[in-house]
């Protein structure tokens, strides 16, 4: 097994233009970033700062337009797009802002969904009770509230036993007690899982809970803090 | 001019939805097309056969006798009811052609004497009628002179009562009473082996001894008069005098396959244009029940800021009008390009002077109105749920879909992939849809079945009609009946190995008020070549008595082996007696009646007569037995098996491979537009969670997989769902169909309803790779940036 000092992720002069028509937009310009394992990575910045597109690229969701991002051994910024879609399915963990459960499948069955193709998965019994839903299982998405559908997304997420959990804005649509309760689930995870994660968050109250704090301005990291001490989500004040 | 915003937006929504309405648009227009094409078809023919009839004087009642006096024409035209009334002479004569190997037929019909009322009058296509001082002028019917190049001046050898006789064309002619020109003994209108002729009466008069006499009668009616009446009253005037009983045009033959042909065409337009219609109001239904839904929010707000229901639904209207004009548009010209081919196929079948194209403003009007009716209702059932909600329920999303309470926990005990209960869930959260779908499908499987069991059915006719039943090579009828050692004679004949006579008698069956004309045919009790089959298809001996009838007849009379009817027959003594029913025979042509022929000679107390014989040939010596038949002076026709067996299988071969060819386009467009719309939809609703699947890893097969899935199942539960309607629809064109005429047995083999389902899986599936870039080209990111 690796060492925690171990690089997981490891990207230089990454940079990503969109056009359209004769628009170009410079989402990044230029972003050298590194990650080690089990690392807990905090991403602030305003929107349209290029925190998003970073995640998406790390994550194998987009590519990048120049520069390089390495996931241990695999170039990610080489590969093809079946490629990328094997690098998801094998390493990769998503939370989204909007959960994105499947409305027909009731919460044991959504992460069942992933452990179906994963390659060492734990159980979904396992994965929910990691996030404290076991009693919740056999209900259907409409029937959880936003804060329980977030944690079955984390459920489904880690459940994999991912190297990496990308979450990009996990808590934006939830109030803060269950904010809190959802960073808890990942803090949690990221402690027993020991995958490296990277939340993305417009919540500056957030950063005292990671290893690490990078904040994005006008496709850049404008700053890099290490926290020496991390604080439980219990105790920021939101 | 200035375009109202919502006005706007019904255009916009078009571009964007092009392919979905477009696959609308093509199943209404199949619905307009098959509307215009059965409808204008219908009034197309029955019109021109009405204007026919009308200028050309096509008589009502026919008779034929063996020789009657003129003089007792003064005595028919006396009947009440009788407009008009012509003595003819009409005699079958054989055709000694050049081009020719085998004897042919021509049917020579006198010409009426100046001054004759001029029933069923010619309609002259080239050169001039006869002089009617000529012994050896004619003209003759049109598709006999194009099959053989004849023209007018060419000549044309017949055999009439065993003289051989040259005849000098004058002119080729039109007849309203050979529309469908049907040789006797054949199954299919054969213009090369059989034409018809008219010529002055006195040729005729001479070689058949009937100076002064005629030997067919034709009688025009006075508008309202009673036909049956009038046939009654004939019938005694004429029963001295060897008369085979009148009939009406109901069952003159021309008139009769035309009958056919019309009602086959208003089965055709009774099925076909609401299948079509109901699948397209179902379509558009489905497809605007999504817009509404994706358009909630739009249409709450609409309503908030003071636009009133009506508007909004008069919006969706509009929206699906638009789709409903084009899909009538192109069936418009669908109908009109096709009606145009089947009006070709009937200018070849069927010989008319002309044909009245009926554009008939009305039909192609009710075709439009009938569409666009389908497609509004289905859109107002899909509106309907929003319009009744307050504007502030729905500007706010709709609730998330609610898979609780529909056989939730069943499947988790089927061990199923996540990704199967996903797509099973699916179909069952909508019900109406998934059904909808399911029939829709099934629709375009039964079109095709309902369409390609015909090609089996007819083999199937062929089968027993020319395989099991009439194995005979060769039928030589004689011109009247012959003492029975007649049949030696016929042996002597080079290439004869088998002969085998039978007798054929004109009677009327009669069983309490039903009555049928037909011809009873005496055969020895057990034959080889020309046999009565029982009902499974086996060859049966015929009884020592009694008569056994074909099912159609059976039908016809309404009677069963056991029961008595009353044979009356028209020849001979005309004897009336009682015979019991002993058996049911299978026949799909014509109403058979068999008797055993000694047994038919002693009920008419007639000696041992035949009415021809049945012969099975050398092939290598053909031609000399032609040679000899055509020379035999009792020879009144030949018929020669082989060669009707090769014009039934070519003339429907041609017909129903155009007719399948329309019915596979069709099939397929009902397919197509179903499948396409049914995935874009599922794909509208699902697209964000196949996209987040995309997102977890999992790959564009396995995502394409969930909803390749549901158009599965909804193409697998179509498949026999379409085979039973099919089935259904195959029973009632079979009943529909069905005549005194012929009957088409209904056969539908594993590879009818393997063919059909073939044909539509293959259209799903092109519909499915359609759909399949639109889920390539799924964005991952977009979907975790908004919310549904």
């Amino acid at each position: 097994m690796a060492s925690k000092d171990e690089t997981v992720f490891h990207a230089t002069g990454l940079t990503k233009v969109y056009r359209s028509g004769a628009h170009e937009v410079q989402a990044l310009r230029g972003v050298d970033f590194q990650a080690r394992k089990s690392e807990f990575i905090v991403i602030l910045g305003p929107s349209g700062s290029g925190k998003s597109t970073f995640l998406n690229i790390v994550g194998g969701l987009d590519r990048a337009s120049g520069g390089e991002v390495w996931f241990r051994d695999h170039q990610l910024t080489a590969l093809d797009d079946r490629g990328l879609t094997q690098y998801r399915r094998d390493h990769v963990g998503f939370v989204f802002q909007f959960y994105n459960l499947v409305p027909s499948l009731t919460a044991r069955e959504n992460v069942a969904l992933v452990t179906e193709i994963a390659r060492r998965p734990m159980s979904p019994d396992a994965a929910l009770a990691l996030v404290g839903l076991s009693d919740r299982r056999d209900h259907f998405p409409a029937q959880l509230s936003g804060g329980e559908q977030q944690r079955v997304a984390i459920a489904r997420a880690i459940a994999k036993n991912p190297e990496v959990l990308l979450c990009d804005e996990p808590t934006g649509a939830l109030d803060s007690a269950t904010g809190i309760k959802v960073l808890e689930a990942l803090a949690e995870v990221n402690r027993k899982v020991g995958a490296t994660t990277l939340v993305i968050t417009h919540n500056a109250a957030i950063r005292d809970i990671g290893d690490r704090v990078l904040r994005f301005a006008d496709g850049r990291i404008v700053e890099e803090t290490v926290n020496a001490t991390k604080k439980r989500p219990a105790e920021v004040s939101w | 001019m200035v375009i109202s915003p919502l006005r706007r937006k019904v255009l916009r929504d078009l571009r964007r939805l092009w392919a979905q309405a477009l696959a609308i648009a093509l199943v209404l227009a199949a619905g307009v097309a098959t509307l215009i094409l059965g409808n204008g078809a219908y009034a197309s023919l029955s019109e021109t056969r009405a204007r026919y009839y009308g200028e050309f004087r096509f008589a009502d009642v026919f008779a034929d006798v063996t020789r009657a006096p003129l003089a007792l024409m003064a005595e028919v035209r006396g009947i009440a009811g009788v407009l008009a009334a012509e003595g003819r002479i009409v005699k079958l004569a054989l055709l000694d052609l050049p081009d020719m190997a085998e004897p042919g037929t021509i049917l020579l019909v006198s010409l009426p004497e100046a001054g004759e009322a001029g029933l069923n009058q010619l309609y002259l296509r080239q050169g001039r009628l006869p002089d009617s001082q000529s012994a050896d002028e004619v003209v003759v019917s049109e598709g006999f002179a194009t099959a053989h190049r004849l023209r007018p001046g060419s000549s044309l050898a017949v055999v009439m009562n065993g003289q051989r006789r040259t005849l000098r064309l004058t002119g080729v002619v039109l007849s309203p009473e050979f529309i469908y020109a049907l040789g006797p003994g054949e199954l299919m209108p054969d213009p090369r082996r059989f034409g018809v002729a008219w010529l002055p009466r006195p040729g005729l008069e001479a070689a058949h001894d009937l100076e002064g006499a005629f030997s067919n009668l034709v009688l025009k009616l006075a508008p309202g008069a009673d036909a049956d009446r009038v046939i009654e009253a004939v019938d005694r005037l004429t029963a001295a005098y060897g008369g085979a009983g009148a009939i009406g045009r109901a069952d003159q033959i021309s008139h009769a396959f035309l009958d056919a042909e019309l009602r086959q065409l208003s089965a055709m337009v009774k099925i076909l244009p609401p299948v079509f219609l109901l699948v397209a109001a179902m379509l558009v239904n489905m497809t605007l029940s999504r817009l509404v839904t994706l358009e909630r929010e739009q249409i709450g707000l609409l309503k908030a800021i003071g636009y009133s229901g009506r508007a909004i639904a008069q919006h969706y209207v509009e929206f699906v009008l638009a789709v409903a004009v084009v899909g009538i548009a192109i069936g418009f010209a669908a109908g009109a390009w096709l009606g145009a081919g089947l009006a070709g196929l009937y200018a070849r079948f069927y010989a008319f002077p002309f044909l009245v194209f009926a554009r008939d403003a009305g039909v192609y009007g009710l075709a439009a109105l009938v569409t666009a009716g389908a497609a509004v209702a289905g859109a107002l059932f899909a509106v309907r749920a929003v319009l009744t909600l307050p504007p502030a329920v729905a500007m706010s999303p709709p609730a998330p879909a609610d898979y609780r309470s529909r056989m939730g926990f069943a499947l988790q005990h089927l061990a199923l992939r996540q990704t199967a209960v996903m797509t099973v869930r699916h179909l069952i959260r909508w019900p109406l849809r998934t059904a909808s779908g399911i029939f829709g499908v099934a629709m375009a499987v039964a079109v095709l079945v309902a369409s390609l069991w015909t090609f089996g059915s007819i083999e199937r006719l062929i089968d027993l009609t020319f395989f099991q039943a009439e194995r005979q090579d060769v039928t030589v009828a004689f011109a009247g009946a012959e003492p029975a050692r007649a049949v030696q004679a016929v042996r002597q004949m080079p290439g004869v190995l088998l002969a085998e006579p039978y007798r054929s008698v004109a009677a009327r069956i009669s069983h309490r008020t039903l009555s049928r004309k037909v011809s009873i045919t005496g055969r020895p009790a057990e034959t080889t070549l020309s046999r009565v089959l029982s009902p499974d298809a086996r060859p049966m001996a015929l009884p020592d008595a009694g008569l056994v009838l074909s099912e159609a007849l059976c039908d016809a009379l309404a009677v069963r082996p056991g029961d008595l009817v009353t044979v009356e027959f028209l020849e001979g003594q005309r004897r009336t007696i009682t015979l019991p029913v002993s058996g049911q025979s299978l026949g799909y042509v014509g109403l058979g009646a068999a008797m055993e022929i000694s047994a038919l000679n002693r009920a008419m107390h007639e000696g041992a007569l035949i009415s021809g014989v049945n012969l099975m040939l050398d092939k290598a010596q053909g031609p000399a037995f032609y040679a000899a038949a055509k020379a035999a002076p009792k020879t009144g026709f030949v018929i020669v098996l082989g060669r009707t067996v090769q014009r039934f299988r070519d003339t429907l071969a041609e017909n129903i491979t155009a007719m399948i060819s329309v019915y596979v386009v069709l099939a397929a467009i009902i397919a197509v537009g179903v499948i396409y719309n049914f995935a874009r939809i599922a794909l509208s609703e699902q697209g964000r969670d196949l996209a987040s699947l995309r997102v977890l890893g999992f790959t564009k097969a396995e995502v394409s997989g969930i909803l390749f899935g549901e158009l599965a199942v909804i193409v697998l539960l179509a498949q026999p769902l379409g085979w039973g309607i099919g089935h259904l629809i195959g029973l009632g064109m079979v009943t529909a169909f069905s005549s005194d005429l012929y009957r088409v047995p209904l056969v539908i083999g594993r590879e009818v309803y393997a063919m059909a389902s073939l044909v539509v899986c293959a259209a799903a599936l092109a519909s499915a790779l359609a759909v399949r870039r639109r889920i390539n080209r799924l964005d991952m990111i977009e979907v975790l940036k908004t919310r549904e």
